[in-house]
This record gives C-alpha cells, sequence and structure tokens, in this order.
C-alpha cells in the first residue's frame, strides 16, 4: 500500500481532518492571547495566523475530500435510518456550510498581524482582532461538537430502539 | 499595499462569502435544478459551493481594495465587527433553515 492510498483511508482522513482544525484552533486561540495581552513580536502573530490559516485550509481539504467521497454513500445512510436522522439533516447540512465562512475569516486576522504594532494600536485594531480571533476558534470549537454528534450518530445508528 | 485598506476589503469580502454561502445553501435545498446544477459543475454541491464561495472571496478581495479608500482605524474597527455580527447571523441562519426543513416546515 502506498502512501497515498494511506492518506485516503478513512480514519486517516477523519483523523487529519480533526488533527488540522485542533491546530487551527489552538493557533488562533494563541493568537487571541496574544492580541489581548499585547505579548509576543509582530513576527510571532503573523506564524501563529498563518499556522492556523492552513491547518484550516488542510483540515477543509481532508474533510472535505472524506465528506465528497465516503460520506454521502457510507455514513449518511446509516445516520438517517437510525435513532437521530437530525443528526444528518440540521448537524452535518449546518457544519458543512458553515466550515465554508472559516477560511476567508482566518485569511482577515492573517492580514491584521501583517500591521505593525504601532498601527495596531493607533487603529484601535487589537480588541476587534483578538474578538475576530476568538469567533474563529469558538465557529472552530462548535464545528468539533458538531461532528462529535455525527459520529456518534454513526456509530448508534444500527440501534434502532 | 495600504494594510488597514486590505483587511477592510478582506473583512467584506468575507461578509459577502458569509452571504453567498447562506443564499445559495437555502435557495439550492428549496430549488432542485439550482442544486442538480451545483453537482453537475463539480460532481457535488458542496464542492462546487466550496469552490465557488473562495473564488469570490478572492475576487470580491480584489475588487474592493480600491474602492475602500477610507481606512482610518473607525472604518477599520467597523468592517471586523460586522465581520463578526455576520459570521453568528449566518451560523443561526443556517441552523435555523436546516432545522425547519428537518420538521417539514418549508
Amino acid at each position: 500500500m502506498d502512501l497515498l492510498a494511506i492518506i485516503q483511508g478513512k480514519p486517516v482522513l477523519i483523523g487529519l481532518h480533526l488533527g488540522f482544525a485542533i491546530i487551527g484552533i489552538d493557533a488562533f486561540l494563541w493568537l487571541f492571547g496574544k492580541l489581548r495581552g499585547d505579548g509576543g513580536s509582530r513576527k510571532s502573530m503573523i506564524i501563529t495566523a498563518a499556522v492556523g490559516t492552513i491547518a484550516f485550509t488542510a483540515s477543509w481539504i481532508a474533510g472535505g475530500y472524506y465528506y465528497v467521497t465516503y460520506y454521502g454513500t457510507l455514513v449518511r445512510p446509516i445516520i438517517k435510518s437510525g435513532l437521530a436522522p437530525w443528526a444528518h439533516n440540521i448537524i452535518m447540512e449546518t457544519k458543512e456550510h458553515i466550515f465554508l465562512f472559516i477560511i476567508p475569516l482566518a485569511i482577515t486576522v492573517l492580514f491584521i498581524t501583517f500591521l505593525e504594532k504601532k498601527d495596531m494600536d493607533r487603529l484601535g485594531l487589537r480588541r476587534p482582532a483578538g474578538r475576530l480571533s476568538l469567533t474563529i476558534v469558538i465557529l472552530g470549537l462548535l464545528i468539533g461538537a458538531m461532528g462529535f454528534i455525527i459520529s456518534a450518530a454513526a456509530r448508534w445508528g444500527g440501534i434502532t430502539s | 499595499m495600504n494594510k488597514p485598506r486590505l483587511i477592510i476589503a478582506s473583512a467584506y469580502a468575507a461578509i459577502l462569502t458569509i452571504i453567498f454561502v447562506v443564499v445559495v445553501t437555502i435557495w439550492a435545498e428549496l430549488a432542485a435544478p439550482l442544486k442538480d446544477w451545483l453537482k453537475a459543475f463539480s460532481g457535488h454541491h458542496w464542492t462546487s459551493k466550496s469552490i465557488f464561495s473562495i473564488l469570490l472571496y478572492i475576487a470580491a478581495t480584489i475588487a474592493m481594495y480600491p474602492i475602500f479608500q477610507k481606512s482610518e482605524g473607525a472604518s477599520v474597527r467597523r468592517a471586523v465587527s460586522l465581520l463578526i455580527i455576520f459570521t453568528v447571523l449566518g451560523v443561526v441562519a443556517l441552523a435555523a433553515f436546516y432545522t425547519g426543513h428537518h420538521l417539514k416546515f418549508f
């Protein structure tokens, strides 16, 4: 089995989707702390925001590939015929679309970190940038919780009473 | 490159992208021909929405960059605050729509 086949395996794709999302959430949480506490250099903030943006992009690609290739044919029917069809109809449908908000939000925060520290203070942007970074964190955690519900619904999908 | 103008353009482009995702998603659920067209474009409706949303964000950022000549603090802060508000509204709108759709309200 070659490396590409391993990466395209269902458990690996889920692991990459979740793992990169955790890195993205952690990066923007760390950036929130830096913005709130005026800690860290401009360079460190740029690197943190870039790591978060790249991680969310990788999570998007891995999760998207899994969703398009496997979810519809293998997982969706189990959930729809199980105890909690709402887990697909409400949770998954919402999750897959609100994920599309994250990359433009992350890139906007990355652009903010390009500012010199004195310019960020002059524009009064430190707190709004922190709030936007925290919004990304909350959105990421919400999507993670939704993914947990969907996984649980699929795991218990075969039980009908 | 004027960084505050880039931030404003990016924030408004992100808002436009959120509106696009919400409107196209709801519209496609209610109008089968649109969902079929999205599926036919790339093989999956979600892939098509992903491609269009990222292209829209890039194009809108480039198009809006020259528009925002005023790049003082209040303008940048307003753009960032509006982006947060539209993110919350987008999440609520999609969750409410799919809840109503599941309960067959529409």
